[in-house]
């Protein structure tokens, strides 16, 4: 049985509310093919009747299941190179010129997914700068509390290495793990994840002097894009450096940004006196 | 752009060679490494070389080190495409001189992220 | 050294791993679905079901030579096995499967699959080019590590098992 408009309109605003991303009518199918692994594991059948039985029931972990799996996407090591190319070339040196010599770094990877975001920029670091492990540390945030998890374990499956990590990097950051790998400890120290749901108050954070989000204001509305830039600039040093996806800007959406050109990517920075 | 793909496996060559030939390049093929150094003593030079390990003949990593022997073929990217998976073997053919590794099994998507890597993908590839 | 002898005097009292020590079914099972799902389809499942015994087995096989030594043999029938070949070949396979492509591309697998189950394995071990054929017979029952599939509803076996007799009993 096909999903009822009952159902999908029940899952939009379930996936609204708790995530603030918007699902479009037509988007049945993306509903039916993320939810289908969690009702045959519920023992149904097909998505409808696995969406009646939480619609009129309700549990906490039903709904986060659902949650999770509509908002969860799929991440390579170096997808686009550009804004990582950025970190090494430009963002860390001067950085480093304007920080004090004790002082940590701190860079944000905000909707981490299961960690190759973090682990990539946790790589160069540790190949650009001695003693990375004491000078920086990452934050790795997810609203996927089973993303988060797999961000700590820092294992990731032959698939997974094949996609975009260079071998090079693959040979000196991870060591086998039966049929998987695993990032050596070294990496593993500077990355904490935590989960957040950026649609919401953000915890206690920052202040970050990098923040990469990327690839997720595409799926909120205009006053949810607004809302998350905000938050994230509060929890930004002011002479930091904000990383989007390539198909996103905060031009139209938040003023407060001055757009840099970086090599052949670009990074936003909180504009002066705002 | 042309493209060497060297593995004893017919099925296998013609997967690689079909992903390749998708991305926009010309492929020759051959059944292991000496025949592929064949090739290029024939004179067609390919800018990538996509080679399997165990072979009969001349296996992937003696092939590696043959090519890399020879100043004339430096300009050439080479990449390992092979079930062998150990840590210490990658380890060994990027140190024989191989710039990447595709561990099968591959998706037709690992290939090109790598050739991404490698700055070869084709220009008109729209990604 | 003569060709009967089986290393048996030789290693007496040698500590020597089973292979069900060092790696277990499930294992196997992930390394087989991560190949089917790459190369044979992304929707390509394998059920962890043992089917009906095969009437036309034919069997696929890499041997590792290492801190354990022994074979990885993928065995099924005879037609399932060109149906995979077909799979593996896609819009390359020919009109008339020859022999030759059934062993040719049920025997890649068998290096894929083997592969990876090597690498699963501690230390640094070597892999042998592919066979196709009759199945090494088991040496040590208790030297067999063995997932029965199912693919499109066919039987396939996964049987990573010692080359090496058992040690005799004290």
């Amino acid at each position: 049985m096909t999903l009822t408009t009952t159902s999908f309109d029940w899952v939009r605003q379930l996936v609204h509310r708790e995530s603030a991303i918007v699902l479009q009518p037509g988007k049945e199918y993306l509903v039916e093919a993320r939810l289908l692994p969690i009702a045959r594991r519920a023992g149904l059948a097909d998505v409808s009747q696995f969406v009646e039985s939480v619609r009129t029931r309700p549990s906490p972990d039903s709904t986060r299941a659902i949650v999770e799996a509509l908002t969860t996407n799929e991440t390579s090591w170096f997808r686009d190179g550009d804004p990582f190319t950025a970190l090494t070339s430009t963002v860390l040196p001067s950085l480093l010129a304007a920080r004090g010599p004790s002082e940590r770094l701190q860079i944000w990877s905000a909707a981490c997914s299961s960690g190759q975001e973090a682990y990539t920029i946790a790589m160069l670091l540790e190949d650009a700068l001695p003693s990375a492990a004491s000078r920086v540390s990452i934050t790795a945030t997810d609203i996927s509390r089973e993303m988060v998890e797999r961000t700590r374990a820092g294992r990731f499956s032959q698939l997974e290495v094949n996609r975009g990590l260079p071998a090079p990097m693959l040979v000196r950051h991870f060591v086998r793990a039966g049929t998987e790998w695993e990032v050596t400890p070294q990496l593993r120290r500077m990355v904490t994840a935590s989960e957040c749901n950026l649609a919401a108050p953000l915890p206690r954070m920052g202040p970050f002097d990098v923040v990469y989000l990327r690839n997720v204001l595409i799926y909120f509305d205009l006053p949810t894009k607004q809302a998350i830039l905000r938050r994230v600039r509060d929890v930004m040093r002011p002479d930091g450096w904000l990383f989007l996806g390539a198909a996103e800007t905060t031009l139209g959406v938040d003023d407060s940004w001055e757009r840099v050109v970086v090599g052949r990517s670009s990074a936003y920075r909180p504009s002066k006196g705002k | 752009m042309r493209a060497l793909v060297i593995d004893d496996s017919r099925a296998m060559r013609r997967i690689v060679s079909g992903i390749l030939e998708g991305l926009g390049y010309e492929t020759q093929q051959a059944g292991h490494g000496r025949e592929g150094l064949d090739v290029l003593e024939g004179g067609w030079l390919p800018e990538l070389v996509c080679v399997d390990w165990n072979m009969p003949v001349m296996d992937g990593l003696q092939y590696v080190s043959a090519v890399r022997s020879n100043p004339a073929w430096r300009s050439m990217t080479i990449m390992m495409v092979t079930s062998e998976s150990e840590h210490t073997q990658i380890v060994r053919a990027l140190a024989a001189g191989a710039h990447e590794y595709v561990i099968k099994p591959f998706t037709a998507d690992a290939i090109r992220d790598k050739l991404a890597l490698l700055g070869l993908l084709p220009q008109e590839v729209v990604l | 050294m003569t060709a009967m002898d089986t290393g048996e005097r030789r290693r007496t009292g040698e500590a020597r791993p089973l292979i069900t020590e060092l790696i277990d079914e499930t294992t196997v099972e992930s390394v087989a679905q991560e190949a089917w799902i790459s190369l044979v389809g992304e929707e390509e499942l394998l059920v962890p079901l043992p089917g009906e015994p095969v009437t036309d087995p034919v069997s696929s096989w890499v041997d590792v030579v290492g801190p354990w030594t022994g074979s990885v043999v993928l065995t099924t029938g005879r037609r399932t096995a060109e149906e995979l070949t077909r799979a593996l070949l896609r819009e390359h396979s020919p009109e008339v499967l020859e022999d030759e492509d059934v062993a040719d591309a049920f025997g890649e697998i068998a290096n894929v699959v083997g592969g990876n189950v090597k690498a699963a394995l501690p230390g640094s071990s070597g892999l042998s080019l592919p066979d196709v054929g009759e199945a090494p017979a088991v040496r040590n029952p208790e030297d067999v590590c063995r997932a029965d599939l199912l693919w499109r509803g066919q039987p396939i076996s996964i049987s990573v098992q010692g080359a090496l007799p058992p040690l005799p009993a004290h």
